[in-house]
């Protein structure tokens, strides 16, 4: 015999809009084994918290059951009533009549139905509730950063400035990211090496920052607290011990390689560093535009280093990191244009992409920071082109956020630096950001000629060979715009990273359909996701700027230092056990489960499960044929119960 | 046939005797004597002198994997098999009850078993319908020749056609008859859990005594368990006191589990149970 | 009065359960027959809970999954599939009507995919009526 009680929340009127709450109530105290059953209408505020609590030692009720939003909301805050009462928190049963019921009906009938049919199934599951005892593991105090942009530098570098020791994993051979790239910042047109150098040094120099470029996950192991995570690093061929960073080796090198930094605007060496500021500060080859690797001769490099640093054996090598938290800021890469054909990108050399005209505008760019067309011309008219993959259902549906505020930068910075007229084609000019508006009505009276409409289409003037002709329809004056211009500057859609799923399989993230990482909660734990122990940060999540990329660094540290900053961490006690009387030893549990938690046990002749590895899955009970394993919380009888009772009604 | 059963008896008890004389195996699990010639019996040599007793005629239908599971892991033992039972072996290997390394597997290649419930044939249409044994070590006879079905699945063309309404009324007039003797998972050579799922309290899975649906959930359950596992020897049917054709629908999970995972049961030492595995690219159409 | 038919929702923690708490928190609307449980992984689900559910009077049962790849105990959803690949099979050779049983994959994200599911199916088990067959009467 159980003695439950029945809280029905009315969430304001969130729930007791479209349920009966008080003929739930007392609906639920007519179910077998409800002593008291009563209804609220802020279950989770501190009056309904002390009356769960005070019906706990007066009716000494052994089962809670909390009618209200969904377990992932409030499961935990209605445990620690529980915990706080006496009662173990596992003997809670919450029924999820919000977003599964009230939010998705308008028909109170039918709403109230369904709650009665979801009550009594948890009512029945209640009474087979056992008090699980939570598993407490000792806490690895070191925290992981995964990938060295702006928010993975941020973040890692405020877990260190903490005292925790902290590896920083990037897979290029420098760090800075995206930020590094560009050469002014809006809206306050500082400079971006200014401001991100000085602490990519810091990062280098710090002693509790262990950085590992040319490095890339591969396996993620564990669990929070305890992580074991193999990672890669990439042959560099280049020892880095010994290398002093002379660069004598980058001036003999007769290689040429593709500029990533540059995109691809200009050639780089094939031992090379990215750029003057790289951190490190050493050099890597390209293998696939190393002359050695491709013709078998030159060594060139090897014969200039004093430092004997070149290494042409090097082969990628494996460690394993043991971390307590891991936070994931892989950040972006631009949708390719190409597949745009009325754009031409890629066919016509006047066109170019945001990251290309980013590299223009720096001083240490391919141009030396002049404005030059490939040609070598300098433009007499640009148009430059806003949401181009973005905010376009075809492709991707949202709002890149950063374009409008760049496209005006960039505005300026053809003002500053050539005497061409500039054309904003836009959609909408978003300026939501602290001194953004006051950023665009500074561009407005520069003379930059804004037209409210998408550009439509690009195509090579038959009059004027090199020129572009771009079309587009004013929305304000209804007119067709075909205007002459040199450049055409394109602000692609912010996508994930191209191998973000891969990242994601890694650390167990949830994906949206474009492949961003999903957040626990969008609005209560944007940065926290559903793998505990893993943080996310920064553009990988959803498009953002440098700001809210550095807030959410911040943020992200925090919250990988609740973690790390303890010695021990409770774990959820829904792990599976063997029932040895009923173990047939047929092995199913040991061939399937992902984390390798059931053993053999030779000597007993059955399964065993090795609780620390287990996470709860409960794929072992499934396939275990003679139902000798107990999925706690989730037990073969639990489920059939509720079962039963949502059947019943 | 090419090799008669006295000749296959001698070559048993050859072997047996060699097998057990030389220590090389602690046992012989084949058939022995019973009450007549027409219900001979497992029999398990467990020295020379036993193997006097080993018989091995058109009744020894039995499929003598099913004893393997009781002796202790390591136990070094010789089994008789026939071409289905020889599958039973190998599906067991592949679930580690037993190392490949522990057997000597004498195969018997056979046609024209007989059902000793009935005396008559045995209708290959119900089996898998081989004739040789697919692993073995030593063969007791030379090869048979030919096949006696094109499929062992074509038996299954006339319940597939029938519409759902019909094959439920078929299929419950079947398990409505259900005893529950259990005859079935004793004769199965892979139904070795003890206990049986369905004689579990906690959770109680179905009724233990004969009615429809505790009936249904047995049988419905044991099929899945024995998916991608039951190597289509028939002796769960032949076994059943009511003769309910259990084989029918063993077969039709296999026929699936063999075109959704692209592999038989029993065929191979080195597959996964199907079941207990996955490939990435399965096809998200087997749940259409 | 119409049929309004009883469904059984099994639905993993990490996909399918936050997906249709996404389908509530974006007020999408879709009919009130599926009950859900909630277990953590769709690879938790034994063929017998199906078997039982219809026993019980489901007129259909709907299994919701993480993506295959996505599934967050990694591998559990590949098995899943297969498993209940087989445990559709068995129900239809036993004559159950095929529409009955479906499984969808539907992630944490998809909000909109969960309500279309539901609508569709609920449909489809009104046009299929009343599930007697497994269904025990009391």
């Amino acid at each position: 015999m159980s003695r439950i009680g029945v809280f029905v929340c009315h969430c304001g009127l969130n729930i007791a809009k479209t349920v009966r709450v008080s003929e739930l109530a007392e609906f639920a105290a007519t179910l077998p084994d409800v002593v008291v059953a009563k209804d609220y209408k802020f279950m989770c505020s501190t009056p309904g918290q002390e009356m769960i609590a005070n019906d706990i030692k007066e009716h000494r009720l052994d089962r809670v059951i909390v009618t209200a939003c969904s377990p992932l909301m409030h499961e935990q805050t209605f445990r620690k009533v529980l915990a706080a009462s006496g009662l173990n928190q596992y003997l809670l049963s919450i029924v999820n009549i919000r977003e599964q019921v009230s939010w998705v009906t308008h028909d109170i009938e039918e709403g109230t139905a369904k709650s009665k049919a979801l009550l009594n199934g948890a009512v029945n599951r209640a009474r087979l509730l056992a008090p699980l005892t939570s598993r407490v593991i000792d806490v690895n105090p070191d925290v992981m950063v995964v990938g060295a942009g702006i928010a993975g530098i941020q973040a890692a570098l405020e877990l260190a400035n903490t005292g925790k020791k902290v590896y920083l994993v990037e897979k290029n051979s420098t760090i800075g990211g995206h930020m590094a790239q560009f050469d002014k910042t809006f809206p306050t047109l500082d400079c971006s090496a200014c401001i991100l150098t000085p602490k990519m040094d810091n990062v280098l120099q710090h002693k509790n920052i262990t950085l590992m470029t040319s490095c890339e996950v591969t396996e993620v192991k564990g669990f929070v607290g305890n992580f074991d995570i193999t990672v890669k690093q990439k042959a560099r061929y280049v020892d880095h011990d010994k290398c002093n960073a002379c660069l004598a080796c980058t001036e003999k090198c007769p290689g040429k390689g593709v500029s990533e930094w540059d995109e691809g605007l200009v050639k780089r060496k094939a031992i090379y560093i990215p750029f003057p500021q790289a951190v490190p500060q050493k050099p890597v080859i390209d293998r696939d535009a190393c002359t050695y690797f491709i013709k078998g001769k030159c060594r060139l490099c090897e014969k200039v280093c004093e430092q004997k640093a070149i290494d042409f054996e090097q082969q990628d090598t494996s460690t394993t990191v043991k971390v307590g938290a891991v936070i994931v800021a892989t950040g972006y890469d631009l949708m390719d244009t190409k597949p745009l054909l009325q754009y031409g990108y890629g066919r016509y050399p006047g066109v170019y992409n945001a990251l290309e005209v980013e590299r223009l505008f720096n001083s240490a760019g391919p141009t030396g920071g002049k404005v030059t067309l490939r040609d070598g011309r300098e433009p007499q008219a640009i148009a430059i082109f806003h949401c181009i993959g973005s905010r376009d259902k075809n492709n991707y549906e949202h709002c890149s956020r950063v374009c409008c505020m760049y496209s005006l930068k960039f505005a300026h910075l053809f003002k500053e630096k050539t005497s061409a007229d500039v054309y904003q084609f836009y959609i909408d000019m978003r300026a939501a950001g602290k001194g953004y508006e006051e950023f665009y009505n500074r561009i407005i009276e520069e003379d930059v000629k804004f037209i409210r409409g998408k550009g439509a289409r690009v195509a090579e003037s038959a009059d004027e060979p090199g020129r572009l002709i771009v079309e587009a329809e004013d929305t304000i004056t209804g007119k067709f715009i075909k205007l002459p211009v040199d450049m055409v500057v394109l602000s692609p859609a912010m996508k994930p990273r191209a191998d973000s799923k891969d990242i994601a399989r890694l650390f167990n993230l949830s994906t949206d359909k474009y492949g961003f990482f999903m957040e626990r909660h969008p609005k209560l734990a944007p940065l926290s996701t559903m793998s505990e122990g893993i943080f996310i940060a920064g553009v990988c999540q959803s498009p953002k700027d440098i700001p809210d990329t550095v807030a959410q660094a911040y943020g992200a540290a925090a919250e990988a230092l609740t973690i790390v900053v303890k010695d021990k961490l409770e774990l959820e006690a829904t792990t599976a056990m063997v029932n040895p009387a009923s173990c047939c030893a047929c092995l199913n549990c040991v061939r399937v489960c992902p984390y390798g938690a059931p053993f053999f046990n030779e000597q007993k002749g059955v399964s065993e499960i090795n609780e620390a590895l287990c996470k709860g899955c409960g794929l072992c009970a499934s396939v275990c044929p003679s139902s000798a394993i107990i999925a706690r919380h989730f037990t073969n009888d639990q489920v059939l119960a509720e079962m039963e009772g949502l059947m019943e009604f | 046939m090419a090799t008669s059963f006295k000749q296959i008896e001698e070559k048993l008890k050859t072997e047996a005797a060699k097998l057990l004389e030389s220590g090389s195996v602690s046992l012989v699990l084949a058939y022995g004597k019973g009450y007549d010639e027409k219900h001979p019996m497992p029999y398990v040599a467990k020295c020379a002198s036993d193997v006097a007793n080993i018989v091995f005629n058109e009744f020894c239908t039995y499929n003598m994997a099913r004893y393997l599971v009781r002796y202790p892991r390591g136990t070094k033992i010789a089994v008789a098999v026939k071409a289905a039972d020889s599958r039973a072996v190998i599906q067991l290997i592949q679930e580690e009850k037993v190392k490949r390394e522990d057997l000597v597997i004498l195969g018997i290649p056979v046609s024209g078993m007989k059902n000793p419930k009935t005396g008559e044939t045995i209708d290959s249409k119900t089996t898998c319908g081989l004739y040789n044994p697919v692993l073995y070590d030593v063969l007791l006879g030379e090869e048979v020749h030919g096949q006696p079905v094109v499929s062992p699945y074509d038996v299954l063309a006339g319940y597939e056609a029938m519409d759902k309404d019909a094959r439920w009324a078929f299929w419950q007039k079947e398990f409505d008859r259900c005893i529950r003797c259990y005859a079935c998972r004793k004769a199965c050579p892979m139904c070795y859990c003890d206990p049986c799922f369905i004689d579990q309290t906690k959770p109680k899975w179905g009724d233990k005594s004969p009615e429809p649906a505790g009936n249904l959930m047995y049988h419905l359950t044991r099929f899945h368990h024995l998916a991608g596992r039951c190597i289509d020897c028939g002796e769960c049917s032949r076994a059943c006191p009511v003769d309910i054709p259990l084989y029918l629908f063993h077969k039709k999970v296999a026929k699936e589990c063999e075109e959704m995972f692209g592999q038989a049961a029993g065929m191979s030492i080195e597959d996964k149970p199907a079941l207990v595995n996955f490939r990435v690219d399965d096809s998200d159409k087997i749940l259409e | 009065m119409s049929f309004e038919p009883k469904i059984l929702g099994i639905a993993c923690n990490w996909c399918t359960y936050t997906g249709a708490d996404l389908a509530g928190t974006t007020r999408l609307q879709y009919p009130q027959n599926l009950r859900v449980v909630r277990v953590m992984c769709s690879s938790r689900i034994n063929p017998s809970f199906i078997f039982r559910a219809f026993q019980l009077g489901a007129d259909g049962v709907l299994v919701g999954g993480c993506h295959p790849g996505d599934c967050h105990y990694n591998t559990g959803n590949l098995y899943a599939r297969r498993r209940l690949a087989v445990t559709k099979k068995i129900l239809e050779f036993s004559g159950l009507e095929p529409g009955r049983f479906r499984v969808e994959w539907i992630s944490a994200s998809e909000g909109n995919k969960f309500a279309e599911v539901v609508t569709e199916f609920t449909e489809q088990i009104k046009n299929l009526g009343p599930q007697t067959k497994f269904k025990i009467e009391q």
